[in-house]
């Protein structure tokens, strides 16, 4: 009597979906302690290319699986945004990215996505990022498990209400550019020998010569460049976010489920709105 | 014939797989070599070039400064002033992985201005991987240089009105959101158009898809592919069999 669904997905093929995202995790997360553990051994005695082909292959293998897992859930309003999302990480960053400033500002495109359509989407939009960044700048490709990791953590941060606030959102994006800058130091390490930009380069040799091995060196640059990076991104982004019409914002499921942005509360039809009305875009 | 387009990519691909797994100079001299040769013969070389020399040259430069300077594991000084010292080991590690990431990105990049993105597109889709990745993959390849046109314009008529770029962060800041708001905001707008519009031709259905654009493909073809893919396997299985061997 019952017909199998024609639009909707079976249960198995949901769990299979949430099987591909889990394992993909587990692969960034495998590669990233794998790398971490036996790093001592392998940078200064030869090429290192064993080291830099587990953080490629590792890496890639998890950002794969995550975009597999995810991009078939997507509503197609949101499939849309991502290409707008890649173009805009694209140009904003391809101008940033080697110029004389320590930061890449890659990721605003990314960043928008995750708050405006929550964490997995975040995620999957970022893997996307670099692999289609990579038709014109294949050193981006790499850092595929990072952009994914601070689109997740982007959407967790926009969840939990701290775009609410304008000031918990560059708070929100310095934690997030902590863990990002820690998880891709590994392959500025052992993929590229160093950091693709001059500024950063600059940073790097500074602890370099005070010497630290170049894992830990790369760390610390990371750690000083991610987090302010990610602050203004995430500032940026909820500067983005406050000015698109109420309209525009609140045709977005997840922004509406969860309360996103401040003034954003959907008035219940049992009467009585939750929340003040302080939605004006001026 | 001409190459199926998944056929370069695998070229590519196992190419920068292998010349990072087999890790020695001469190998590497010859991919960019070849890949230099290929991009003059396919006539792409005047428009690569540009873009190859935004890439490698700031990694180059930066790699020889941070270890032809500092590299606190060498031992063979040639030169020193204060903290930083010129090493042998340092120069060698630098040139070697400038040698090894230029092989790699010449390659990736020959192949992506040699292929078709339409030819790119049929093929993905004919092969069942998601009609969604190519969807993501096409769109954003056309939008980007409309987009960037469309920045251009927008910069016109903020200036128009008056938008003076102030020097200093601040100034930066505040020209960036007269500028990023309304592209923002037309691109959002687009987008929502776009998917009604999608949706309305079934773009959501999961049913089977026919393609207007055939791609040739040749069993000779599909042979070297997997070929290439073991290739590219093979050589990453035996660089972590044995991680140091041939290492200069």
């Amino acid at each position: 009597m019952s017909s199998p669904s024609l639009t909707l997905p079976s249960p198995a093929t949901a769990r299979n979906r949430r099987l591909l995202e889990t394992l993909g995790a587990l692969a960034i997360a495998g590669t990233y302690i794998y790398l971490v553990l036996n790093q001592p051994a392998d940078i200064t005695g030869g090429p290192g290319s064993a080291s830099a082909l587990i953080a490629l292959s590792g890496f890639l293998i998890g950002a794969v699986l995550l975009i597999i897992g995810v991009l078939p859930t997507l509503p197609v309003s949101t499939l849309v945004l991502i290409p707008v999302a890649l173009v805009l990480n694209i140009v904003l960053g391809q101008f940033v990215g080697s110029t004389l400033v320590p930061f890449y500002l890659d990721a605003i495109g990314t960043v928008l996505i995750a708050v405006l359509a929550g964490p997995a989407a975040g995620a999957a939009t970022g893997a996307l990022s670099s692999i289609v960044w990579s038709f014109f700048n294949p050193t981006v490709l790499p850092f595929a498990a990072g952009a994914a990791l601070i689109g997740f953590l982007a959407g967790v941060a926009a969840r939990h209400g701290l775009f609410r606030r304008f000031y918990l959102a560059p708070v929100a994006g310095f934690l997030a550019g902590i863990i990002g800058g820690v998880v891709s130091a590994p392959v500025a390490a052992f993929v590229f020998g160093g950091t693709s930009g001059l500024a950063t380069g600059a940073i790097v040799s500074a602890f370099r010569s005070m010497g630290d091995t170049l894992l830990a060196a790369i760390t610390k640059q990371a750690l000083i460049s991610d987090p302010m990076d990610k602050a203004i991104v995430f500032t940026l982004v909820a500067v983005l976010v406050y000015a698109l019409p109420r309209r525009t914002r609140l045709q977005f499921p997840f922004v509406r489920r969860y309360r996103v942005l401040a003034g954003t509360a959907i008035s219940r039809p049992t009467g009585g709105s939750t929340g003040k009305s302080t939605g004006q875009d001026a | 014939m001409r190459l199926h387009p998944l056929t370069s990519l695998a070229a590519a691909g196992s190419t920068a797989v292998i010349t990072t797994a087999a890790a020695s100079w001469p190998l590497s001299l010859t991919v960019i070599a070849a890949a230099a040769g290929l991009s003059v013969a396919g006539g792409v070389a005047r428009r690569m070039l540009p873009v190859v020399a935004v890439i490698l040259a700031p990694l180059v430069l930066s790699l020889l400064a941070m270890h032809g300077l500092f590299f606190p594991e060498g031992t063979t000084v040639l030169a020193q002033w204060g903290p930083a010292r010129v090493t042998v080991e340092g120069l060698h590690f630098a040139l070697q992985r400038a040698a090894q990431l230029s092989a790699a990105v010449l390659v990736l990049l020959l192949c992506s201005f040699t292929i078709s993105v339409p030819d790119l597109v049929a093929a993905l889709s004919a092969r069942g991987v998601h009609a969604r990745f190519a969807f993501v993959l096409a769109s954003t390849l056309t939008l980007l240089p409309a987009i960037s046109s469309r920045l251009g314009r927008i910069r016109q008529a903020q200036e128009a009105r008056g938008l003076v770029i102030m020097p200093g962060i601040v100034g930066r800041a505040g020209a960036f959101r007269w500028q990023a708001v309304p592209l923002v905001l037309s691109l959002v707008e687009d987008a929502g158009t776009r998917s009604a519009a999608l949706q309305a031709r079934g773009f959501g259905s999961t049913g089977h898809r026919t393609s207007y654009r055939a791609v040739q493909d040749s069993p000779v073809q599909r042979w070297v592919r997997l070929v290439l893919v073991l290739a590219a396997v093979a050589a990453i299985a035996a660089r972590l069999w044995q991680p140091t061997a041939g290492a200069s």
